[in-house]
């Protein structure tokens, strides 16, 4: 992930704002699988994801000919994926409170480790994953914007909404949060064994 | 000594998040997004043509100001005149 400087970014834009379908490319490429992997361990389901993401393309489209010359498209992609990830909550939160009854029916998320779980590689990785999935959203979202997607703290604190003092702290509270978890989280080996006997 | 402790434990942290993999939706899948994002971006909208104008601050400074003056003044004058033509003046009524 080469990071791109503020002149290529500027150029890429100008480029988007004219419908280049080059430069579109361009920036899918490089950020298809970034915004997918955001979104991925954020709703935590690969369908939604898959919708979500989407949708954050196809707002991107419709809206090249309004982007800003100086538009951050790391911080804009971001932002429109995080503003859909919230909306998507909240809409399922309001559809599982008005229908109580029909919770039971489903299960809640297995205690063993998903098939995601089981396709990452390495013991380390699959603890902070299992560690993740145990933090909040909001501290999920600064964690890997910051740790994983290598967003500066002023860019990740433009696409949470929170300014950048607000966002360090949440950062430092999400940074320990985690530290706690990965040492809480059993060895992600043990529950395997555990579900395959 | 526990701060810096602390920190490295979460400069660990923070590596380890680097570490974590990258996924990818499927190339069919990411292939007729791409389609589909083409299309949209190949077929501009009419609309869209004077968005530039909508959007931008000539439109909203000048041209919508000026139409609307432009009407307000026809309408004055219209009212003067009708009135006027009722005294008598500028012709019958």
């Amino acid at each position: 992930m080469t990071p791109m400087g503020p002149d290529d970014e500027r150029a890429l834009v100008a480029r988007l704002r004219a419908g280049d379908t080059g430069a579109f490319d361009e920036v899918y490429d490089e950020y298809r699988p970034r915004v997918f992997a955001f979104l991925l361990r954020m709703t935590r389901s690969r369908t939604v994801a898959e919708d979500l993401l989407d949708e954050v393309w196809l707002r991107l489209v419709r809206h090249t000919t309004r982007l800003l010359p100086d538009t951050r498209l790391a911080a804009w992609l971001f932002t429109v994926a995080r503003n859909l990830y919230w909306s998507h909550r909240r809409d399922a939160l309001l559809e599982e409170s008005s229908v109580p009854e029909l919770l039971t029916l489903w299960p809640s998320p297995p205690p063993w480790p998903s098939p995601f779980d089981l396709a990452v590689a390495g013991e380390l990785e699959r603890r902070v994953e299992r560690a993740l999935l145990t933090l909040s959203p909001q501290y999920r979202e600064v964690v890997l914007l910051v740790g994983h997607e290598g967003l500066t703290p002023t860019d990740a604190a433009v696409v949470c909404g929170i300014s950048p003092e607000a966002l360090r702290q949440r950062l430092s509270r999400a940074r320990a949060a985690l530290a706690e978890k990965l040492r809480e989280t059993p060895a992600v080996a043990a529950l395997t064994k555990g579900f395959a006997t | 000594m526990t701060v810096d402790l602390d920190d490295q434990q979460d400069d660990e942290v923070l590596a380890s998040l680097a570490r974590l993999r990258t996924c990818d939706v499927s190339q069919r899948r990411s292939h007729q997004l791409r389609r589909r994002c083409h299309a949209m971006l190949q077929a501009e909208p009419p609309a869209n043509r004077w968005a530039w104008m909508v959007d931008g601050a000539p439109f909203r400074r000048v041209i919508v100001p000026a139409l609307g003056s432009a009407w307000c003044l026809a309408y004055l004058v219209e009212i003067i005149r009708r009135t006027a033509a009722i005294y008598g003046y500028f012709g019958t009524p």
